[in-house]
């Protein structure tokens, strides 16, 4: 199960994510993300309250960081868990983005 | 009476061949390493690993809506889990897939193989044999 929440602040759009992103839910993380995208110049992926990601989950981010790429949007990845982590560093995920230790707002 | 007090080491369940079983897999998985308080970081890579390769014989390895798919044995040594996951999909031995080039930037990145990946970066001594119409897969994740 996954718990997606929007907010703005400070000019940017804040998508909360909490609970795991796996193979099941992965589709809805990235529809998430793409819908924030769609509206916003920059969003923010708060992954504080996630508690377990997959690959599918992560291909779902790289997704999403593609999009953004796609039309120069700002996309921060933002206050992993220790856990969430150690999969990013795994998979080589800052080779690809810019991960944040605190929300950007 | 002593056998009636021996201490279950191993676990064993079947999957069917659908994404929904995920939830039953994540629910065995913890109570296996609640049963040995095993600790949180145990019980999240078993997960993973056992979610990666569940998926990927559901998705791509023949075994979607198939009975009775995929079956898994977590057994505790005394320094290690001993994983075993069987599935009667298509052969496919996962240790001489193409590894991902995991310092790719963005656009060079490719999308597949990441989840074998994973499950090649958490756990040891992986052993592949095709015998019986199964993919067995087994391998050892340190305590």
């Amino acid at each position: 199960m996954i718990q997606l929440t929007q907010e703005t602040k400070s000019g940017w759009c804040v998508v909360g994510v909490s609970g795991r992103a796996d193979s099941e839910a992965a589709d809805e993380l990235e529809g998430a993300l793409r819908a924030a995208l769609e509206l916003h110049a920059k969003v923010a992926a708060n992954l504080a309250a996630l508690e377990y990601i997959s690959s599918a989950g992560l291909r779902a981010v790289i997704q999403a960081a593609r999009a953004a790429q796609a039309k120069n949007a700002e996309f921060a990845v933002c206050s992993l868990s220790a856990a969430v982590q150690r999969v990013f560093d795994m998979s080589g995920m800052h080779h690809i983005m810019r991960i944040h230790g605190e929300l950007p707002c | 009476m002593w056998h009636n007090q021996a201490i279950l080491t191993e676990t064993e369940f079947v999957l069917q061949g659908r994404l929904g079983e995920l939830e039953r897999l994540t629910a065995e998985t913890a109570k296996f390493c609640r049963e040995h308080s095993l600790g949180d970081e145990m019980e999240f890579d078993l997960n993973l690993v056992l979610e990666e390769l569940f998926t990927n014989s559901v998705r791509h390895g023949g075994c979607a809506g198939m009975e009775n798919a995929v079956l898994v044995r977590l057994q505790l040594l005394d320094h290690a889990v001993l994983v075993e996951f069987a599935d009667r999909g298509t052969p496919f031995d996962p240790l001489t897939a193409p590894v991902p080039n995991i310092e790719a930037t963005l656009e060079e990145r490719g999308v597949g193989g990441l989840g074998v990946h994973l499950v090649r970066q958490i756990m040891r001594d992986l052993e592949y044999r095709r015998a019986d119409g199964w993919n067995r897969l087994t391998m050892q994740r340190p305590c």
